[in-house]
């Protein structure tokens, strides 16, 4: 079980990595066809900004533990084991409660540019949107696990979230 | 003010104060004010994806994150640091001088005060204990607080955000930093030599002068970055966005191709880096944007504007007042935090009373780079804890000379407006408004 978990978490990250990557690449494209071969690209801001979205909406859903946001923990690492156990079942609560109340209305959003396509590369919008519905589902999944373990284990928070 | 925006607020702060990532803590405030108010919660995506897609300005983030990860990987740093000793090795509290020099160059490439610290900055350390003539904690403290002027320097990507939120210009911010980062290092060399000499810290042994040549060829590549950035930005060459790719394709070229430093499987570990500093930034970013939708829906900047101006509080004491705010908030907030969530409260007061917003920038981000060196958040602090293993407590013991250093050189800064905007006007700035 452990092991399949972190190979798919291994083809989550390649994938996060292919992205940036993917990002960079166009972007030395984008400078390279302008300045040297004087013949701008109309498709390369765009395929930019598409792959800076996917980045930070997969590598957020996919590549990054509760720990690795950016966090205020002054006060949650100065509670005891048993607050901080009930601090962090609050917050996971609360994450969770938020995205499954925004779920609806953004699928709405997103599922209505189904029509309407990106400027230059043609892309349905609601393509290039859609990471934004898989980072929300990915979440509540993620903090209803979290959720999950705070409340069968005591020991859930310990792994992984040692203070500096 | 209405009272779903005051639920808002609340809800965002009892988040992130029980440890929520702060991105999640502002979703979840935002969906509680569009409920409240009745409107669609749609709405909170829509910004975040829009806000993040549409703005080009912003690629430089993560450009400049690839460039610096790359730039730590090979061996950049360490020529860049036989380089400075070499030249200002010989002064008493040499290797002091060098940690300073070193930050400087190095901040002149890397937008990261982060980057600048877990990089060059841990080789430096490593330097300073060899030699024996300092203790870990002075070593560190100095490390930290030269880190802060990586922001300062162009590139910097706390500037980009400002520029976001802010709509200036990203070209005269970063021309805007230049004097400023120069007077930082500068404070900083005193108060070292000053230390150094009132507890008789040894002089270190320079290396001799006949190798200043060999060491300046071995960093010659690298001492290149700089001018190629300034002169891509400047010589309207390429977007300061296009100027991070530059940075980080010439990063990679010299330390995989010309010093052979940097090898394929390195290069993944790098972009996975990248990934998660751009993802976890990238969230906060977006949201940022739809709080400071909902805060500029609410009217609270033009509120607040009002309601220093009615008080007749002169530029000067608005400044003054600002600055204050921004260091206490700095010692337990982030730095991309204050800027994306904080500083958009200000900018409508700025401009009524007749701030230069260049000048405001540049002066909000020192502010926020002391923030990071301030106990009892500090960012810095912790990263050389991560990278080195040095005590917090150590650090800090040795922080506050450094810390008045560069609260003197801030003092100056909001003090004389000149040593910021000089530079930007003679590229042809014209600053907006009176000054003193």
């Amino acid at each position: 079980m452990q092991t399949r978990k972190n190979w798919w978490q291994a083809r989550a990250d390649d994938v996060a990595v292919g992205l940036l990557t993917a990002m960079f690449l166009v972007f030395i494209l984008q400078i390279t066809s302008r300045y040297v071969f004087n013949a701008p690209l109309e498709w390369t801001l765009e395929a930019c900004l598409t792959l800076w979205l996917w980045t930070v909406f997969w590598g957020s859903a996919f590549c990054l533990r509760n720990e690795d946001h950016i966090r205020f923990d002054m006060l949650y690492v100065l509670m005891g084991k048993r607050v901080r156990r009930v601090l962090a079942g609050l917050s996971a609560l609360a994450v969770l409660a938020a995205m499954a109340v925004a779920l609806p209305g953004t699928w709405d959003f997103v599922s209505f540019l189904q029509i309407k396509k990106s400027p230059s590369l043609r892309i349905p919008l609601f393509y290039v949107f859609s990471i934004y519905i898989v980072f929300m589902v990915a979440t509540i999944v993620a903090y209803g696990w979290r959720l999950w373990s705070i409340i069968r284990s005591e020991d859930a928070l310990e792994a992984g979230e040692s203070p500096a | 003010m209405s009272e779903a925006f005051i639920l808002c607020i609340a809800t965002l702060f009892l988040l992130a104060a029980v440890g929520t990532p702060i991105a999640f803590s502002i979703i979840s405030g935002a969906v509680v004010y569009l409920l409240m108010a009745g409107q669609d919660v749609g709405i909170a995506g829509e910004q975040i994806i829009y806000g993040l897609y549409d703005s080009f300005v912003l690629l430089a983030v993560p450009l400049f994150i690839v460039a610096a990860n790359i730039m730590n990987a090979g061996t950049i740093s360490e020529r860049l640091l036989d380089f400075c000793v070499a030249v200002v090795g010989r002064f008493k509290g040499g290797l002091g001088h060098v940690n300073v020099v070193s930050s400087l160059i190095f901040s002149g490439m890397s937008g990261s005060a982060i980057a600048d610290a877990a990089g060059i900055g841990k080789v430096v350390i490593n330097m300073m204990v060899k030699s024996g003539h300092y203790t870990r904690g002075y070593a560190a403290a100095l490390t930290a607080a030269s880190a802060t002027i990586g922001p300062i320097i162009p590139p910097s990507i706390p500037m980009v955000l400002y520029a976001l939120v802010s709509d200036s210009s990203i070209g005269f911010l970063f021309l805007g930093g230049v004097v400023p980062g120069l007077l930082m290092a500068a404070t900083l060399m005193v108060m070292n030599a000053y230390i150094c000499q009132r507890r008789g810290f040894a002089a270190d042994t320079a290396p001799p002068l006949s190798q200043l040549p060999r060491a300046t060829m071995r960093a010659f590549p690298a001492l290149l970055l700089p001018v190629i950035l300034l002169y891509g930005i400047y010589g309207g060459i390429t977007t300061p966005t296009e100027a991070a790719a530059v940075a980080a394709a010439y990063a990679l070229l010299i330390s995989a191709v010309l010093y052979r430093a940097i090898k394929w499987g390195d290069l993944r570990a790098v972009m996975f880096e990248s990934v998660r500093s751009s993802a976890s930034v990238g969230l906060v970013i977006g949201g940022a944007l739809i709080l400071n939708y909902i805060v500029a829906s609410e009217g609270i900047p033009a509120q607040l504007a009002e309601f220093l101006k009615s008080m007749d509080v002169s530029p000067l004491g608005f400044m003054i007042a600002c600055n204050l705010l921004l260091l206490a908030l700095g010692c337990v907030l982030d730095a991309s935090t204050i800027i994306l969530v904080i500083v958009p409260l200000f900018l409508a007061t700025c401009r009524a009373l007749g701030i230069d917003l260049v000048y405001f920038g540049v002066i909000v981000v020192v502010n926020c780079m002391i923030g990071l060196i301030t106990p009892p958040y500090g960012v810095l602090l912790f990263v050389i804890n991560g990278t080195t293993g040095i005590k917090l407590s150590e650090m800090i013991k040795e922080i506050w000379p450094f810390l008045l250093a560069l609260l003197v050189a801030l003092a100056l800064m909001v003090a004389f407006p000149q040593i910021i905007l000089w530079l930007p006007q003679q590229f042809g700035y014209v600053p907006a408004g009176l000054m003193w």
